[in-house]
């Protein structure tokens, strides 16, 4: 009875609590803001920039020749449970030149669209796709997606164009949606596009044919329209990369099946035309089968990208072993026991240094945010602390009065309890809109102060992560009213157990 | 007459520690007060009067020994349970203290009904606490603060404050009343009709009372006094 008419007057009679409350829900804001932007941050880091690539690849590289017979070897790995789905691509380096003259390095990855989508889930990073509501942050409806037909993801999926003059269907060319630099990135994540808009234009890619030994043969070029543009959220990759049909990039590097023609000097011949003219001929010495530098693949539902890893070594000592001809399968080459040019996603050139380096840095942010969240528990715990203590004459009158121990206890506890839900509740609302809307605070940050504190070229994404793992704050929502009632709790027992006396005459 | 006195303490000690220093304060009281008796309490500042009240209160325990007893309706408080003294205190015992003690946060009449909330419980309270409230508001009427309900102790004069606490201590229509100098800070007239009124609802409800006081016409409102000067009675007065 008496505990309802004090905990009602001490929560509204003074500034204190309200400080209280504030207190905590600041500190629960802070560490979920924290949690969650550091845990989103890694998160996406461990999916996005693994959906990019699938779980463990197979790589040789341009340099080496490649890998023939890749075909077989897809079969032969989708066949092994623990890996789901395989598929070949090449990669190599490229030129872009775009519409306006710019030009600029890439890296072209051929790739199968069906085979690519099944191990990586490349239709849903085509960005042209209509949507049906502005997304936020565009509050004029400036977004071209808005009113746009699927006929860019019908192309994108598909990496082929159908020429609205002539009908003429044509392999087209997916690039990343900041390779074109004249994208700009809108607040709320949107892009306006200015001077041309890609994937109504043609690009021309020249690849460079490389010899055996590493030199530069030749540049073969080829005019390709875009179908579409990806993002993928992973700034290098959208910077830098370009997908195109597989086929393709085989037949400009030479690298499809085909008739090898030898013109040397023993296999050649000089044969006399029709008109009484001498010409040199090449003659053909044998077949030549397609090749690829890479594998992807994905590991079966519940396999890990180790198990999936080390199942595609033993598939891969089979298959070289069936083909000895090291010509057209290198055979595998061992570092410490392992495959060397077998690896999972996160070992990738390239990305691994960032990778690495982003792991030793979570550990880094981990003790930061313990340290942090180690404040938030002192500042709650010592507030109560001091409100309480405050309070202890009031609990020596009342157990003066006959209150017993628990009852008092019971007073306090309420009373924390009250101003932790209340303060914790506050919070994670708080926190709640902060994260969901970072984006935007970001970009606003940007425009009106100048600051720009996420850049998306050191940090690797486009966007700060935006969700809140609702696990994450119910722990933290927990751990606010816990120590909110435990900072308010121990000092009032200390205070319960005293006699009464020595309660009243406390200062 | 009752053969037994209500209240009896006998060769009570109590000692505070200062540090490493020991202050000696009670050197072997011995007090017996009959039911419905009003003893008065004499003595210098510091001679220890509120700390014998304390004692007779259950507010606080005299120093450890076999001899010293406290008992009331014959039991022996100083070796009560924690839940024992409790229930002594809230139901037995009215106390009026020196410095008032009242809660800030409560006003005049919450402060007068905060007792029977404490000492009945949530249940026992909201039985009667219709009753409750027109006991509180007639003894605070009679105390002279009927116009004064709504208003926080901060908003009171000292005696007005003292007022408020003797209401407290009877509002629950205590056995015993522990009242440590109740008039002290009210000027002769007021002082006199808070007395008056003090020891009408007393001799109502037949409550025993001790009572501090420097002031020699409270003292002889008294059925008897006892003087305290260097921690024991000095030969009290039978
Ligand atoms: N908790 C305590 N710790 C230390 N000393 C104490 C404590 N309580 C009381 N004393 C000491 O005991 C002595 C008696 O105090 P007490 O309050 O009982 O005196 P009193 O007779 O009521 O005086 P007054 O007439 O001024 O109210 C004083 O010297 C005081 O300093
Ligand atoms: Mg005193």
């Amino acid at each position: 009875m008496y505990q309802s008419l004090l905990t009602r007057r001490y929560l509204f009679s003074k500034v204190m609590p309200l400080l209280a409350a504030l207190a905590v829900a600041l500190s629960v804001a802070m560490v979920v803001v924290v949690w969650s932007v550091m845990g989103g941050f890694l998160n996406m880091l461990l999916g996005q920039g693994r959906g990019l690539i699938g779980d463990v690849a197979i790589n040789y590289p341009v340099g080496s020749g490649g890998l023939a017979h890749y075909e077989e070897l897809v079969d032969r790995l989708e066949a092994d449970p623990a890996i789901d789905k395989a598929t070949p691509t090449i990669e190599t380096l490229a030129l872009i030149a775009m519409p306006g003259g710019s030009s600029k390095p890439v890296q072209v990855i051929g790739i199968d669209p069906d085979g690519f989508h099944a191990v990586t889930g490349f239709h849903d990073r085509l960005y042209w796709a209509p949507i049906d509501t502005p997304v936020k942050g565009d509050t004029d409806g400036d977004d071209l997606r808005l009113d746009m037909d699927d006929r860019f993801v019908v192309a994108g999926e598909s990496m082929r164009e159908t020429d609205p003059d002539t009908g003429l269907d044509r392999p087209a060319v997916v690039p990343g949606i900041h390779v074109y630099g004249k994208n700009r990135r809108m607040a709320g994540g949107y892009y306006l596009v200015y001077d041309w808009f890609l994937p109504r234009e043609e690009v021309t890619i020249s690849v460079p044919i490389i010899t055996r030994g590493g030199a530069l043969a030749k540049m073969e070029s080829r005019r390709f329209p875009v179908a579409n543009e990806f993002k993928s959220g992973l700034f290098e990759a959208d910077a830098n990369w370009v997908y195109m049909p597989l086929g393709e990039l085989q037949s400009m590097l030479l690298w499809d099946r085909g008739r090898r023609l030898d013109s040397g000097e023993e296999t050649g011949a000089f044969m006399i035309t029709e008109d009484g003219e001498e010409i040199w001929i090449e003659r053909e010495v044998g077949d030549s089968p397609a090749r690829v530098t890479n594998i992807l693949m994905k590991a079966a539902p519940g396999v890990n990208e180790h198990e999936c890893e080390r199942a595609a070594e033993a598939v891969y000592r089979a298959f070289a072993q069936d083909h000895p001809n090291a010509d057209e399968v290198p055979p595998p080459k061992t570092a410490s026991g392992d495959l060397r040019d077998i690896w999972t996603w996160d070992k990738k050139p390239g990305l691994a240094v960032f990778i690495a380096a982003v792991r030793k840095e979570t550990t880094l942010v981990l003790v930061l945010f313990s340290f942090i969240s180690l404040t938030a528990v002192f500042l709650i715990f010592s507030i109560f602390w001091a409100i309480v203590s405050e309070k202890t004459k009031d609990i020596g009158i009342l157990r003066a009065l006959g209150a017993t121990r628990s009852g008092v206890a019971w007073l306090f506890l309420r009373y924390g309890l009250a101003l932790g839900l209340t303060g914790s509740g506050l919070g994670l609302g708080l926190a709640y809109l902060i994260v969901t809307n970072i984006n935007l605070i970001h970009d606003w940050m940007g425009s009106a102060l100048g600051v720009e504190i996420w850049n998306a070229e050191t940090y690797y994404f486009t966007e700060i992560p935006n969700a809140v793992d609702p696990m994450h704050a119910g722990i933290v929502f927990t751990g606010g009213v816990v120590f909110s009632a435990l900072g308010a709790f121990a000092p009032a027992l200390r205070a319960a157990l005293m006699d009464p006396v020595r309660a009243l005459r406390f200062e | 007459m009752n053969m037994a006195p209500i209240l009896e303490a006998k060769s009570v000690h109590k000692t505070f520690r200062l540090g490493r220093v020991d202050v000696p304060v009670l050197h072997g009281v011995d007090l017996a007060v009959e039911k419905g008796e009003c003893v008065a309490v004499f003595g210098a500042s510091g001679s220890g009067k509120s700390t014998l009240l304390h004692l007779l209160g259950g507010l606080d325990r005299p120093d450890k020994s076999p001899e010293a007893t406290i008992t009331f309706d014959g039991k022996d408080i100083t070796r009560a349970g924690v839940r024992e003294l409790d229930q002594y205190r809230g139901r037995r015992v009215g106390f009026v203290f020196q410095f008032y003690h009242l809660l800030p946060e409560l006003t005049v009449l919450e402060n007068t009904l905060i007792a029977p909330m404490v000492a009945l419980g949530r249940f026992g309270y909201a039985k009667q606490s219709g009753a409750l409230r027109e006991r509180a508001s007639g003894l605070l009427d009679t105390m002279g603060l009927s116009h004064r309900l709504k208003h926080r102790p901060v908003e009171l004069s000292g005696g007005e404050r003292q007022r408020v606490a003797i209401a407290r201590a009877l509002v629950n229509e205590p056995t015993l009343l522990l009242a440590d100098e109740p008039t002290g800070n009210l000027d002769q007239a007021t002082g006199a009709s808070i007395l008056d009124a003090l020891m009408r609802v007393r001799t109502e409800l037949d409550q025993t009372m001790v009572l501090v006081t420097h002031d020699n016409a409270t003292a002889e409102r008294a059925d008897r006094v006892v003087h305290l000067a260097d921690g024991v009675f000095e030969t009290p007065a039978a």
